[in-house]
């Protein structure tokens, strides 16, 4: 049987890295903050979370911040806003 | 989760809840929160250093970092890539050895998932080599989503000798991934969503006829090799450049056939008011499949764009909702584009015509679509009369028309998925 060789049609990924800075011990006096990506339900789920969250683990404050809609990235502002005011922040949720 | 690690963030903390959260009542959104805080819970607690794994490299199963989601969603969230005994590892970029027969080689890279299921034309070097015709192979376009891999030349190449592509074609195969990576075309969210959006190759100008691209009867179907072979190409590079496979990556909840392929060509001999562009030229539209406008008995403009209107809008389509980004592409069949034009309509008017009338009461957008989670503008917001009729894209501008196909009295409404705008590119050699 003869054999040939043929190319990956896969594509290389790039190998940049970026540390992930670790999560807290706890979340006692902590601000979490939300991107609400603005599939439904998502700001329901937020607030049950934060309100969970506040209630039962000492979160001092709850931010749920919106993108201006669900395919689109969050305006730089909100990261940035988000990334001072937050100790935590949950990115999102699918469908 | 390898689109995390192919951005070099594979450490990143995750909570996973049951899906979906859409269209859950209080219960089930109550049970999701307290899913998600039960994990942050088990996150916190972990030792420093558990959760950070960052290798960032891809075709690699990662190490468990989230234990502690329940297992009956672990279940539904599995990774059908690293559970499948019989699938080979399908990032490797590596050349393999296999042997040369047509099912073999079919066998090998469904087994690696590497192609669409169809029979392919071996890449071998010397093809991939012909195909580049003298182009630097490691030429970077940049980085496509959702896996972030880096389109070059060669590996691009690779996909359209698979596809079944001449050399000829290889400059415009090049264009549309270009324009595909454009920010305006949005391809993350044309490759990921749920929603079955493929691009729609559009080509203009004296190349498509020198191609052999097929701009009439049929012209979405199959029977030429051009179309076939150009679209086939551009889905081969999004499945292995961009790494969309269904179902991982690629989250298409039903996808369409037009995934496999979808290129065609303006039919510029056949149409009252030119071509869109009259250079060789390639449009991406990220659209759904042609919805068809049957209208066999108008004798005038306002009947047959009454029709076009009319299938240009229904409550399931994405279109309107997240406004700013809509687009509407109406592709006229000669004999309907004749109709129109024997009322002395000019381009501009048939998208202004559109533009009015595609569009649907305030008390229909209310029933279910996308209500309540839609991205419009202040003034529509505002809006309080349930009759009032309200416009599905911004503008006129946003009704492309264009001509294509052969005799009968059929057109098509292509809705755009809406988060994408169509980018247009000149075809220059490589």
């Amino acid at each position: 049987m003869t054999r040939i060789r043929v190319l990956s049609p896969v594509g290389v990924a790039s190998s940049d890295t970026l540390s992930v800075p670790p999560l807290p011990q706890s979340l006692a006096g902590r601000t979490v903050g939300f991107i609400d990506n603005r599939k439904a339900n998502f700001d329901r789920l937020a607030d049950e979370i934060g309100a969970i969250l506040s209630a039962e683990h000492g979160v001092k404050a709850v931010i749920r911040r919106r993108k201006a809609n669900a395919a689109t990235p969050a305006a730089p502002e909100i990261l940035a806003g988000l990334a001072k005011d937050c100790d935590v922040v949950f990115a999102g949720s699918a469908d | 989760m390898s689109e995390l690690g192919a951005l070099g963030i594979s450490g990143l903390p995750l909570v996973m809840i049951e899906h979906p959260l859409g269209g859950e009542r209080s219960e089930g959104i109550s049970r999701r929160a307290r899913q998600a805080v039960e994990q942050l819970k088990s996150l916190l607690t972990q030792p420093p250093g558990a959760s950070t794994t960052l290798t960032g490299e891809i075709g690699r199963a990662e190490p468990a970092r989230v234990s502690s989601r329940p297992p009956s969603i672990q279940a539904g969230l599995t990774d059908p890539a690293t559970t499948n005994p019989a699938t080979t590892n399908p990032a490797t970029t590596s050349p393999v050895t296999v042997n040369d027969t047509p099912e073999a080689v079919l066998a090998a890279f469904c087994e690696r998932e590497w192609c669409d299921g169809l029979p392919i034309v071996p890449p071998t070097e010397e093809r991939v080599r012909t195909m580049l015709g003298g182009a630097p192979a490691d030429r970077s376009l940049g980085a496509m989503p959702p896996l972030w891999r880096v389109a070059t030349l060669d590996k691009l190449a690779v996909n359209a000798v698979m596809a079944g592509c001449e050399p000829a074609y290889f400059p415009l195969v090049v264009t549309a991934v270009q324009a595909m990576l454009e920010p305006a075309f949005n391809l993350y969210g044309v490759q990921a969503t749920t929603h079955p959006v493929a691009p729609l190759l559009i080509v203009h100008g004296p190349i498509a006829a020198e191609l052999g691209l097929h701009a009439g009867s049929g012209c979405f179907g199959p029977g030429f090799r051009a179309n076939a072979t150009i679209g086939r190409a551009i889905r081969l590079i999004l499945m292995n450049v961009g790494g969309a496979w269904p179902g991982r990556h690629d989250m298409a909840t039903q996808g369409s056939p037009a995934k496999f392929s979808y290129c065609i060509a303006e039919r510029a001999d056949a149409s009252p008011w030119g071509a869109l562009h009259d250079d060789n030229r390639v449009t991406v539209f990220g659209g759904e499949p042609p919805h068809n406008v049957n209208d066999h008995v108008s004798t005038t403009a306002a009947g047959i764009l009454a029709t076009v209107a009319d299938t240009a809008v229904s409550l399931g389509s994405n279109v309107g909702w997240y406004f700013s980004q809509s687009q509407l592409l109406i592709v006229l069949g000669p004999e309907h584009a004749q109709t129109i034009a024997n009322d002395g309509f000019s381009r501009a008017d048939v998208q202004r015509f559109v533009f009015e009338h595609a569009r649907l009461p305030l008390r229909t957008l209310k029933l279910g679509g996308m209500w309540g989670i839609q991205d419009w503008p202040r003034w529509m917001n505002a809006v309080t009369d349930d009759d009032a009729l309200l416009p599905q894209v911004p503008s006129p501008e946003d009704v492309m028309v264009m001509v294509a196909g052969g005799p009968g009295k059929h057109s098509a409404v292509v809705p755009n998925c809406t988060f994408s705008r169509a980018v247009s590119r000149p075809i220059r050699p490589i």
